[in-house]
């Protein structure tokens, strides 16, 4: 038969019309987890209606006393925690992180460079839990001795941890923004006989400025969402740390410790949700942000 | 005055020589040598890692400690780990087998079919929501959604759908990021030939950018079966003598050397976990970054 025969090519175009809807039908449902679970995080929070603890006592006021007759569920530690340990971490990492960008992009000889990436590949590919354990086994033993503390863990650990685990994130967006400067604005700095510290500070620092923005974000949201490291080594306190050497319980960690024993629709469950939906809420606003910050780095390559 | 090899490093700066000249070069040594460090930085904080977790597990690791199951007082404290290998390759099997259909479908829209609409714009900045939400929020919509709400109970099938939605929008990114990856030359000379966009993506795309697509896979793969806070409450269980059912709860890796640590079970046990844990990993890692390397260079 005449392969272009109109028969055919009718079968051709319906089969092509069902594999398009197929793929389509795939990418609604993969796409409607992330609405389903934003919902559904809403619901079992109860925040819309009937959440059982006044807001600004949630958030502020209370501690987190399940146990206490009445109970009280504050989240005020975890928040201060949480701030505390991603803050530290993001000083840490951030200056190293764009040193290392900045190293990888402008002046490491190729086979450097060629290390460099796989090198921050495997640090990002670590687990979190084996970050914990490495944290444990290392810094927490040592700090017992060198500290005189009768447990190690703290969240000055945590965050050094953590900006350990963030470092990769923010170095390989970093490297990329640098490299993505147009070669225009390199060789017309190089020309004029600037030095390499001049152009980063005056020239590469400018025109880079929203892909770091971007990076720091990230690192910022990587730090917030991390759970089993923190878990490990923040020493899960329930009180409110008053300096870095104070143990905590970073909002990750207060959900990971408390959701297995926690009974199903109660206040505490209700409680829960809620800083897991804060939490969610949180993220995804940073996301936006990366994603507004990228916008502005393609734009910038492409003009 | 500057010499000949600095006229040549710093070209145009002849001009410039003297004091101020000696000063700028001077600075711009030291920090040149301070982004070295940096990168020596980056580079020795993954070797010393791996380096230490080999040198602290080594010892562990035996026959014994990879095919037998946990024993001793308290339990774990000595036999081995078997149950929880089994465990972390069912789940990730599982959710892969889930996600991989859903993933590959919407990669191949977004890339093919929705290209340039704002519908898909749109799309991929969910995906990339999706990718962003931390581990610790997919275990708790685990537990709520899963667990408690379709009574599916802590279960090995919880467990691999929650994985699927984690690796839903990193197997779907980098299946439309190999497929924009392809030259759009092809796209044009087949389409002008009158082939169907399936056929397209089977016989033209497919062959170029699969080797891009299994990395992601790999790499999707490797980071939701080294996390342990999305199944600690929707498919992990302490202790198992091995032998799988959906809807049974599971040991795994991740889970299982957090139990040793936070119980203070073990270290040795912990650290021979961590080393298997870690060599999987980067074993796995390593084929995606090879296959990706290699899929750099497209043969015809």
């Amino acid at each position: 038969m005449n392969p272009s025969s109109p028969r055919i090519g009718r079968i051709r175009y319906l089969s092509d019309a069902v594999v398009r809807g197929c793929c389509l039908l795939a990418l609604c449902l993969g796409i409607s987890f992330l609405l389903l679970m934003i919902g559904f995080m809403w619901r079992e929070s109860s925040l819309g209606i009937g959440f059982g603890i006044n807001l600004y006592h949630f958030l502020v006021k209370e501690p987190w006393a399940p146990l206490a007759t009445p109970p009280s569920y504050g989240i005020a530690h975890a928040v201060i925690s949480t701030l505390l340990v991603a803050g530290l971490s993001l000083v840490l990492a951030v200056p190293l992180g764009f040193g290392i960008g900045l190293f990888t992009a402008e002046i490491a000889p190729l086979p450097v460079q060629q290390i460099m990436q796989p090198a921050l590949e495997v640090l990002a590919g670590i687990p979190s839990v084996v970050y914990g354990f490495f944290g444990y086994v290392t810094l927490v033993k040592s700090f017992e001795g060198w500290f005189d503390m009768p447990t190690g863990e703290c969240l000055l650990i945590a965050g050094i941890i953590l900006a350990v685990m963030i470092l990769p994130f923010i170095a390989s967006t970093a490297a990329e923004t640098f490299r993505s400067i147009p070669g225009e604005l390199k060789d017309a700095a190089f020309s004029l006989g600037v030095t390499h510290l001049y152009a980063s500070r005056r020239i590469f620092w400018r025109a880079a400025l929203p892909g770091l923005f971007a990076a720091v974000a990230l690192g910022m949201a990587r730090a917030l969402g991390e759970t089993l490291a923190v878990l490990m080594l923040a020493g899960n306190s329930v009180a409110v740390p008053h300096s870095l050497f104070d143990r905590g319980q970073p909002l990750t960690a207060l959900l990971a410790t408390e959701l297995g024993e926690t009974a199903v629709y109660s206040v505490k469950y209700q409680a829960l949700f809620a800083s897991g939906f804060f939490l969610l809420v949180i993220v995804l606003g940073i996301n936006i942000l990366i994603w507004i910050m990228k916008q502005k780095v393609m734009q910038h390559a492409h003009a | 005055m500057p010499t000949p090899e600095q006229t040549l490093k710093y070209p145009g700066a002849t001009m410039a020589a003297g004091d101020s000249f000696r000063r700028a070069v001077s600075r711009d040594r030291f920090f040149q040598g301070l982004l070295w460090a940096c990168g020596l930085c980056g580079f020795l904080l993954p070797v010393a890692i791996i380096a230490y977790l080999l040198s602290g597990g080594i010892h562990s690791l035996s026959r014994t400690f990879i095919f037998d199951y946990p024993r001793g007082t308290p339990l774990g404290a000595r036999g081995g780990i078997w149950p929880a290998i089994q465990g972390s390759f069912a789940l990730a099997a599982l959710g892969l087998g889930l996600s991989l259909p859903l993933a590959l479908g919407g990669g191949i829209y977004l890339a093919e079919y929705g290209r340039g609409r704002a519908f898909a714009t749109v799309v991929r900045f969910l995906v990339e929501c999706l990718a962003a939400v931390p581990m610790i929020i997919y275990g708790l919509f685990g537990y709520a959604f899963l667990v408690v709400f379709l009574k599916f109970g802590v279960s090995l099938l919880a467990g691999g759908i929650v994985l699927a939605f984690i690796m839903f929008p990193i197997i779907l990114i980098s299946v439309q990021e190999s497929l924009l990856a392809v030259d759009d030359a092809y796209r044009d000379m087949a389409l002008s030939l009158g082939v169907t966009r399936f056929y397209l993506f089977r016989k033209v795309l497919l062959p170029q950018a699969w080797r891009g697509m299994v990395a992601g896979v790999v790499l999707a793969v490797g980071h939701a079966v080294g996390s342990a806070a999305p199944i600690l409450f929707t498919a992990s269980i302490y202790f198992s003598k091995g032998g799988l059912d959906l809807r049974e709860p599971v040991m795994t890796l991740p889970t299982h050397l957090y139990n040793l640590v936070s119980e203070a079970i073990s270290f040795d046990q912990a650290f021979g976990t961590a080393l298997v844990l870690i060599l999987g990993l980067l074993l796995f890692n390593t084929s995606a970054l090879l296959l990706r390397r290699i899929g750099g260079v497209n043969s015809p």
